[in-house]
């Protein structure tokens, strides 16, 4: 079902970020182009956490990076408090981004590993001139105390001499540096013991109430997701499935691919027995995906609308809108 | 835990120190200069008193020329990897970061001067660039020496800075550059903090093994006649000997040995700095 539409944008004054029509499209070689997302619309209110979620290779995480212009997208607007950041001349887009900051799957591959901390936390700071030397390094301290490290211990490491919950502390502390508006968090936690999770999830719960951020959580755990999220948002194959809140989401999936998902999670009962059908094969690749609804070939309610038509977003109760042609009711 | 030096490292350092000191310090040893002939002493063998290496058939003092050929292919192998490591990677990492076209471009130029066999190159832009229009003329040594180290440097650029370009492509994915991105850094920034520190072990490792390979090279030019002329430099001094190797093989041996010490010992150091440079994140 996969589909396009935007009967779930809010046309209110809290939307902080609207993106229209977003695509991403990448050359592999030999003409093809490898369509990564596929006109993508959503918006996330002030406050508010959005959860993106779906499996490897669905677009998720170059869908967060579009929304910074890293790379710019192929066409489609991305509208952040008023400013069209695709239509930006590159200085102010420069300036513009700052507000939006983004936390990285793999704390340490985001951590260049000759700089102290010291100086990776500074920077930011120092790329805009921020304050003085000495406010600087205020600023440096305050930042390591907020995220729960001791900046005495911590300033003049090296990341590789620290965990990868310790980096990724370290990574937060430098994206909330230049007080960003909106956070984007692209799988923050899922290269981290189980043990470790929980607390990065409460920082950024914690850092969001302080810093009075706006989320956008990407994520392929549900029960990771569940937890943080305002609103959940699922895409296949780069295109939205199913949007709404977790309660709804959770309870009453209407999208076949959401209820797969919700099914997938692992529930530590032994005496259980799987009441669905796991979904089978493989996501078709995104170089060649299929007519209609994209998620047809592994449906099991697909018809020949699924191949024919593509389903468009459609409210299906209060806040739950899916791109289905046969939702579950 | 930080590895010991082991017995031929010191010996590397030593002896790559010894013949910098050679080559720095050379002039102010109180001997005669290498062109000096000293007839009296034709042919002595080392440790004749005054010569310690002996005399070579045309009565010039070995030990000197050993003096003057380290300061010639040292000036010469530093000056080329200096200047070729510099270029090379300037290219390198700028094709790199920025992609496109212009990476197509460079990449290319590189893999053509790549697959001509750098003796036949530096050969053919010898010959090119130190020939006078009439032929009768001779060529300047100070021209030759230029020529020399111009062309060995075009045979370096492309072999550090495909060093250059790979280790750009592996840190420009890592995920820092995107976040330096995101918090507004310019690129030259960037390449500068972030890129430039993580590829420049690799760089030095390698610039190493480039100063054993100009070194070579220089010594392969002048044994073939288009290097430095009257047998300045080792390979001169071994073209030299060679004619001599029946009854006075020490001219060609010491020269020979020389080069061997000091381009094992380049190989060697960098193969030491490339494992203590390589700071990885994994060698916790």
């Amino acid at each position: 079902m996969a589909g396009s539409g935007v009967a779930h944008m809010r046309n209110n004054d809290e939307v902080v970020l609207e993106v229209r029509d977003l695509v991403v499209e990448f050359k592999a070689g030999g003409g093809r182009v490898v369509n990564a997302v596929s006109k993508i619309s959503f918006d996330v209110c002030r406050g508010e956490t959005l959860a993106i979620v779906g499996e490897s290779g669905c677009g998720k995480t170059t869908l967060g990076k579009a929304v910074l212009q890293l790379p710019p997208p192929n066409s489609g607007d991305v509208i952040f408090e008023g400013t069209n950041l695709s239509k930006l001349p590159k200085e102010q887009l420069r300036s513009a981004r700052t507000a939006m900051q983004m936390v990285f799957q793999d704390p340490i591959s985001s951590l260049d590993p000759r700089m102290m901390v010291r100086d990776l936390i500074e920077e930011p700071l120092w790329v805009w001139e921020r304050g003085s030397e000495e406010e600087r390094a205020v600023k440096v301290r305050e930042l390591l105390n907020n995220v729960g490290l001791d900046p005495e211990l911590v300033l003049n490491r090296r990341s590789y001499e620290f965990s990868g919950g310790q980096c990724q502390r370290i990574s937060i502390a430098r994206s909330l540096a230049l007080e960003p508006r909106m956070l984007i968090c692209d799988e923050p936690v899922s290269a981290l013991d189980v043990s470790i999770q929980a607390q990065i999830l409460n920082l950024l719960q914690d850092m969001k109430d302080r810093y009075g951020l706006t989320m956008i959580f990407i994520s392929h755990d549900l029960a990771v997701v569940k937890a943080v999220s305002n609103r959940i948002m699922v895409m296949y194959l780069g295109k939205i499935c199913e949007v709404g809140s977790p309660d709804v989401i959770y309870s009453k999936p209407a999208h076949h691919y959401t209820s797969a998902l919700i099914n997938s999670v692992p529930i530590p009962d032994p005496t259980r027995k799987r009441t669905t059908v796991p979904l089978q094969g493989e996501p078709p690749s995104p170089v060649a995906p299929p007519s209609g609804c994209r998620f047809r070939t592994r449906c099991p309610a697909a018809t020949e609308k699924c191949a024919a038509e593509e389903p468009q977003l459609r409210e299906v109760s209060p806040g739950q809108f899916v791109a289905c042609h046969h939702p579950r009711s | 835990m930080r590895k010991k030096y082991t017995i031929p490292t010191y010996f590397a350092f030593g002896w790559l120190g010894f013949a910098v000191f050679l080559a720095v310090f050379g002039s102010f040893i109180p001997i005669d200069g290498y062109q000096v002939i000293h007839g009296d002493f034709i042919d002595s063998p080392p440790f004749t008193s005054g010569h310690w290496f002996g005399v070579d058939s045309n009565g010039y003092d070995i030990f000197s020329g050993i003096i003057n050929g380290a300061r010639l292919s040292i000036f010469i192998a530093v000056v080329s990897v200096g200047l070729g490591g510099f270029i090379g990677s300037l290219l390198g990492v700028t094709a790199a970061y920025y992609r496109g076209r212009y990476d197509s471009v460079v990449n290319t130029a590189f893999n053509v001067v790549l697959s001509v066999p750098n003796l036949v190159l530096a050969l053919a832009l010898v010959a090119v660039l130190a020939t006078n229009v009439d032929i009768n003329e001779a060529v300047p040594t100070w021209r030759r020496l230029i020529t020399l180290v111009m062309s060995l440097t075009i045979v370096i650029i492309p072999i550090l800075g495909r060093i250059a370009r790979a280790a750009t492509l592996a840190w420009s994915g890592r995920e820092f550059i995107v976040a330096a991105r995101s918090m507004g850094m310019r690129d030259r920034h960037i390449i500068s903090r972030h890129i430039v520190p993580n590829v420049l072990p690799a760089l030095i490792a390698v610039g190493f093994l480039a100063v054993g390979v100009v070194i070579i090279a220089e010594a392969s030019l002048s044994l073939l006649g288009v290097g430095i002329p009257d047998g300045a430099s080792w390979g001169g001094m071994i073209a030299r000997g060679r004619n001599d190797l029946e009854y006075n093989p020490h001219a060609l041996y010491i020269p020979i040995i020389a080069l061997a010490f000091t381009v094992i010992s380049t190989n060697h150091v960098g193969d030491v700095l490339r494992g203590k440079l390589d700071r990885r994140e994994g060698r916790l």
